[in-house]
């Protein structure tokens, strides 16, 4: 479906340098990377309006690299919505079909029916100035989708709206998918979003590629501690690979060499460990069950926000771990979680995954 | 009101005085007898009317010319564009008598374009067109700095959505980003027809002849004295009054309408 290889773009002192994107026919891709990190230049390049240096887009088995955007069939959809503010709803959706000089009667029913798809029907005489969020949200996605483009790239869609119509969007978006059978990539810094949306996610940052895989994959097996801590790890433990592979974990001992493994070539020396938060128990939850280690460790802080509640745990100077409970969980414990209080926790044995230290 | 708002409203009413007082005394002592007998005179009618045209000739060369350059200043980036930036603002800064030397210079017979127009049939020097090209010359900042301004104002990703929805960069530019702009240029022209009809130092160098009204008044203050250069201001004053609140509140219900 879209496939890129070895792009280089140049803007001022930003470069782009894309080894290789491969996005399957009818995929929902989701490009993840914080801010300024280059996703709407990717996918601006992809829509033609930037000129790759070098490298080749292929987009239905059709080189496309130089192609002008207007006859590379794909629709844009951005955060800012950048619908026509000078025309109608009408006008807006209408736009490429006009270009297409297609018949009046022809695109007044394509456009109703894009409009009624979209739940629009009743703004279609109205201007952008007097939309909400969402509105100009849905009339921009019905004015790319009209055209039937075979990839519709998403610039961050959804960060603009409040939570609640950004929830609604986001199931909208799932509808589109597999109404159209459309092929889509999607750029967000939005994690929540990513593992909702995606059938693949790519991960970016400074203007690279650096892992990709299903959401779940990518979160389980970080190539790196930035994609680590995008994908919402928040414990790293610095550890010691001996000769033989004894893995040692600072303040915590040695690891059970059954247990986790690094790689072969992966030789000696430092490397973090990690695990996801809800790895870690406490109470009575810690005493049950097989854990690869068990012991004491200090509440240094506390955040509480309307569901959850997540500890900061400290073990010496080195060690800092990261737990999230619900408040009832928190409720439940035989402790009162308040900072400066010893608990005993226990680490599970899954989801362990080593990370080479230094490697950002 | 509190003091902020009296300090503004006052500082503003004061500056609103200064400007009319002159114009409203000249109106009041013009004698009723003698504004007649100005308007019955042919060469005051025909002078107030090349003026009009002239510095509208002007404007229209300054949309063809002036609007392509605004978008570039506000679309590309491109070593020296301060520079560029620099030489569209250049005859604001420097005197129009200069201007208009440096125009002959160029535009003259026996100099290098003004050859090349003669050979094409057109000449600058005490014509229609030199006047023209004189107004053009001094008031086009007005014109290309609104344009960009304009432009600038005009988000960039709606031409690139509408690239991607099939349209050509002259279709964006068209259907996209002229009708976005519409009431910035419009607002320009106004201000350069408005400033060409006002020329007098460019235009004294390069075509006194066919006089133009500022330089009508000029002469007829030189040769008869204030009492009937005056008439003649008055007279330019109230049809750009009628003409300019006109062209305001056209581009006003423009507006709104949008």
């Amino acid at each position: 479906m879209l496939r890129l290889g070895n792009i280089r773009v140049h803007l001022g002192r930003f470069r782009l340098r894309i080894h290789r994107l491969h996005v399957r026919p009818g995929e929902y891709r989701v490009l993840l990377g914080p801010t300024g990190t280059g996703k709407t230049v990717l996918l601006e390049t992809i829509a033609g309006l930037y000129a790759p240096r070098q490298g080749q887009i292929v987009l239905n088995g059709r080189d496309v690299t130089r192609t002008p955007p207007e006859h590379r069939d794909l629709g844009v959809v951005y955060q800012q919505y950048a619908l026509f503010p000078h025309l109608q709803v009408f006008d807006n959706i209408a736009f490429g079909l006009r270009l297409r000089r297609e018949a009046d009667s022809r695109i007044r029913k394509k456009v109703e029916e894009m409009a009624s798809f979209l739940g629009i029907s009743h703004l279609l005489a109205r201007r952008p100035g007097n939309l909400s969020g969402g509105e100009c949200q849905r009339t921009a996605l019905a004015r790319a989708l009209v055209l039937r483009p075979r990839l519709l790239l998403l610039d961050e869609p959804l960060s603009a709206l409040d939570l609640l119509t950004r929830d609604r969007l986001r199931r909208e978006l799932q509808r589109i998918h597999a109404n159209f059978g459309i092929t889509i990539l999607h750029i967000t810094h939005d994690l929540d979003e990513a593992f909702f949306l995606a059938d693949r996610m790519t991960v970016m940052r400074n203007g690279m590629l650096l892992q990709e895989g299903t959401p779940q994959a990518v979160a389980r097996r970080p190539a790196t501690r930035f994609v680590a801590e995008l994908t919402g790890t928040k414990n790293f433990l610095p550890a010691t690979v001996a000769a033989d592979g004894t893995i040692m974990v600072r303040e915590m001992g040695p690891l059970d060499p059954g247990l986790m493994t690094t790689p072969p070539g992966a030789g000696q020396g430092e490397i973090l460990l990690t695990f996801p938060s809800w790895a870690i128990e406490l109470g009575a939850a810690a005493e049950q069950g097989s854990h690869w280690w068990r012991g004491k460790a200090r509440v240094t802080d506390i955040r509480r926000t309307e569901s959850q509640v997540e500890l900061e745990l400290a073990r010496g100077d080195a060690v800092r771990l990261h737990t999230t409970l619900s408040r009832r969980e928190a409720e439940q414990l035989p402790f009162r979680p308040e900072p400066g209080a010893t608990v005993r926790i226990a680490i599970g044995q899954n989801d362990l995954h080593w990370l080479p230290a230094g490697e950002e | 009101m509190n003091s902020f708002r009296l300090l503004v409203t006052g500082a503003g009413l004061l500056l609103l005085l200064l400007l009319t007082v002159p114009l409203v005394n000249m109106l009041v002592q013009s004698e009723p007898a003698i504004l007649a007998s100005t308007l019955a005179d042919q060469e005051v009618i025909a002078s107030v009317f090349l003026t009009l045209r002239a510095a509208l000739w002007a404007t229209l060369a300054g949309l063809l010319l002036g609007v392509p350059l605004a978008y570039l200043l506000a679309r590309s980036e491109f070593r020296g564009k301060s520079i560029v930036q620099g030489m569209v603002d250049l005859p604001v800064m420097i005197p129009h008598t200069a201007m208009g030397v440096a125009l002959l210079m160029i535009y003259g017979r026996k100099f290098l374009l003004g050859g090349l127009f003669q050979r094409l049939g057109i000449t600058f020097v005490g014509t229609e067109a030199g006047i023209s090209l004189a107004m053009a010359y001094v008031s086009m900042p007005f014109l290309v700095n609104a344009a960009r301004e304009g432009f600038t104002a005009v988000d960039p990703r709606l031409e690139k959505v509408a690239r991607t929805l099939g349209a050509s960069p002259w279709q964006a530019f068209f259907r996209v980003s002229l009708p976005l702009c519409r009431r910035a240029i419009l607002s320009g022209a106004i201000m350069m027809w408005a400033r060409g009809i006002s020329e007098f130092g460019a235009v004294v160098v390069l075509a006194y002849h066919p006089m133009v009204a500022p330089i009508l008044i000029w002469e007829r203050f030189q040769s008869y004295g204030l009492r009937y250069a005056r008439p003649v201001a008055v007279l330019l004053i109230i049809l750009c009054l009628f003409v300019f609140a006109g062209l305001r509140w056209l581009a006003a219900r423009n507006g709104r309408e949008e």
